[in-house]
């Protein structure tokens, strides 16, 4: 139940967070990448909508932000941040992780 | 330093595939040493600018510049591959022919060598552009060490080289008689692969519809990361989970390369381009086309021998009720007449509701045509039709489509019926009944270019418990179609235009239909 109200509020901060950009419609999500590991390493999202992940770089070296399930992958510069469009995806988890750093960076998405 | 061969390794397999299929397709000619060993050395170039400016083109064009960039030098890389092709099934012949070796390697010395050596380039600068950024990010983090680091890229590099290199001598194996023929079905299959990883980016991107995310899943057979895995993705564009967008551009590649390789082998050059711009003004019009399902089509018991064709049937409805106001059904399909008596065509339907706006693709579906007598043997035209379909969507069922489809021909009119059961199958199969649809056209064959007419549709629903006629679908309405001859060798264009009326509650108000068709015997 917490959980259900947590994402309600990132949702709506989210969408905040976007107003003023091209695709502000769509439900914004962020993934943070620092010391080759992903956070949150799970992220839910809802499913059935397309959703902007930001995927953001603290680490100083690069990293590729890739998912076989998703059907992405992406190059993302140390220090900075891009942009995957993902969906509507059907419910379900989909696994995500970094090319460059397999060993650690792992994560999923749930789409509900 | 395993794991930095091992990921070195990967990247660098993919260009080395690709540098060996140039090299074997171009054995013989002369120069083309220096033209490889170009496009590989401005490969590695460009990959470290890439690399350099990653994080400039991760930021342009409101953060989609990479998969632009990407998208835009594979589709670069099919336009040199296809050319290559096309200029081979031109001049081949002629380089044969020549009787002296000289001559023949005058002759050959005009290939577009520049063509493949933009190919290598556009794959060392794409694969080693990731390397790059990857060794990079381990020197600047200072993890490993030189030695590791150093160690793990030269092994990478060397392994690479080496199934690069054994693929080359493979390839070698083959007789020069045949290699010709080889090498280019590889370039082809090469292109069509690059062409389905550039649909790829362009959905990443957002420009293109997905049409479905997984059409299926054969990552427990071959996973896209393994070693074979990338080999085969390479060389025939294997994924283990494609989105529908992917297979289309594959097959069009396929379709659309094959039928200019073997058009343009004997049309004059004027042909050629004019040939060029019907390629470009069909692919707009693909890229136009929206959703499409193939309902409203009618199957006469026609099989056209040895006749290649592309086509594109599309709906589009309207209705005051908001669920139905505009649907949108839509199909490519690419068809050969394989034997006098029978035809047979692969289809992508997709479509797109009020209701789930997102167009993706529906179906998959197998279609087969056998006639079963000669055009005016009998007093009716016989034929069977079948069509195996697969659905894409989670949810939706696959289904088994059968029946005869009769033709008779009175005058200047010509008359097809269409009785067809369709029999749903699958997991998510809720229905298990058989259900029952009809369809009928009556054309007045008045000249080739302008055949008006009338088409009737209905859809009787389960054949246990069919529902009232209220209830089922039916429409009718006025069409026309067509058939213009291109020039010489270039095959001809159908097209079919109508609008159908809704003459039952369950039905929509109207619907638009057309149908566009490109033909030519092979």
């Amino acid at each position: 139940m917490t959980s259900r109200i947590g994402i309600k509020a990132l949702m709506l901060l989210a969408s905040l967070g976007v107003v003023g950009t091209a695709w502000a419609d769509d439900p914004q999500f962020t993934l943070v990448i620092k010391d080759h590991k992903f956070t949150p390493t799970e992220l839910q999202i809802p499913a059935g909508a397309k959703v902007r992940l930001v995927v953001r770089n603290d680490d100083a070296t690069p990293e590729e932000f890739e998912s076989t399930e998703l059907h992405r992958e992406k190059v993302v510069p140390p220090g900075q941040q891009i942009v995957v469009i993902v969906g509507p995806l059907e419910p379900g988890t989909y696994g995500f992780f970094g090319e460059f750093h397999k060993g650690s960076a792992q994560g999923k998405l749930i789409a509900k | 330093m395993i794991a930095v061969a091992i990921i070195v390794f990967r990247e660098v397999l993919e260009a080395s595939l690709i540098v060996s299929i140039v090299l074997a397709a171009s054995k013989g000619t002369r120069g083309r040493g220096r033209w490889v060993a170009g496009g590989i050395a401005l490969g590695v170039l460009g990959a470290c600018v890439v690399a350099g400016f990653a994080a400039e083109i991760a930021a342009a064009v409101a953060g989609m510049g990479q998969e632009l960039f990407n998208a835009t030098i594979l589709f670069a890389a099919v336009g040199m591959l296809g050319w290559h092709n096309v200029w081979m099934g031109r001049h081949g012949k002629e380089m044969a022919m020549e009787a002296t070796a000289l001559g023949r390697e005058v002759a050959a010395g005009t290939r577009p060598l520049y063509a493949l050596a933009s190919v290598v380039g556009i794959a060392v600068l794409r694969e080693g552009s990731e390397t790059v950024l990857f060794l990079y990010g381990l020197a600047a983090a200072g993890s490993g060490g030189a030695v590791s680091l150093v160690g793990g890229g030269t092994i990478g590099i060397l392994g690479g080289a080496v199934v690069g290199a054994a693929l080359y001598l493979g390839l070698l194996r083959i007789p020069s008689r045949h290699l010709f023929a080889v090498t280019s079905w590889m370039i082809l299959l090469l292109a069509a692969g690059l062409a389905s990883q550039g649909a790829f980016f362009l959905n990443q991107a957002d420009v293109l519809p997905a049409l479905g995310n997984e059409i299926w899943d054969t990552s427990w057979l071959v996973d896209d990361g393994s070693i074979v895995g990338r080999v085969l993705h390479v060389l025939i564009g294997y994924v283990a989970r494609p989105e529908g967008i992917q297979l289309v551009f594959w097959s069009a590649t396929i379709a659309i390369l094959l039928a200019l390789m073997r058009w343009l082998s004997t049309a004059p050059p004027k042909a050629v381009t004019r040939a060029a711009a019907i390629v470009v003004l069909a692919l707009a019009g693909i890229g136009l086309a929206r959703g499409a399902r193939a309902d409203f089509t009618i199957h006469p018991p026609v099989v056209e021998y040895r006749e290649f064709e592309v086509e594109h049937n599309g709906s589009y409805t309207f209705d005051p009720n908001p669920a139905n106001k505009h649907n949108e059904t839509g199909t490519l399909e690419i068809g050969y007449g394989v034997l006098p008596w029978w035809g047979t065509e692969v289809e992508f339907a997709w479509s797109r509701t009020a209701s789930n706006p997102p167009r993706r693709l529906d179906e998959i579906n197998w279609e087969n045509t056998i006639r079963l007598a000669e055009q005016g043997e009998y007093w009716l035209d016989p034929g069977i039709f079948t069509e195996i379909g697969k659905s894409t969507r989670v949810g939706n069922t696959h289904h088994l489509e059968v029946g005869p489809t009769l033709q008779k021909q009175w005058g200047n009119t010509v008359h097809t019926v269409n009785l067809f059961f369709k029999h749903p199958f699958g997991p998510d199969n809720s229905e298990k009944s058989v259900n029952f649809n009809y369809a009928w056209q009556s054309l007045w064959t008045w000249k080739r270019e302008f055949q008006p007419g009338f088409e009737i549709f209905g859809d009787a629903g389960p054949v246990d418990r069919a529902p009232s006629i209220r209830d089922q679908q039916l429409r009718i309405g006025p069409v026309a179609y067509g058939k213009i001859d291109l020039a010489p060798g270039l095959g001809e264009l159908k097209y079919g235009l109508g609008y159908l009326l809704g003459l039952t509650h369950g039905t929509e108000k109207g619907a638009l239909k057309w149908n566009l068709e490109w033909e030519q015997v092979f």
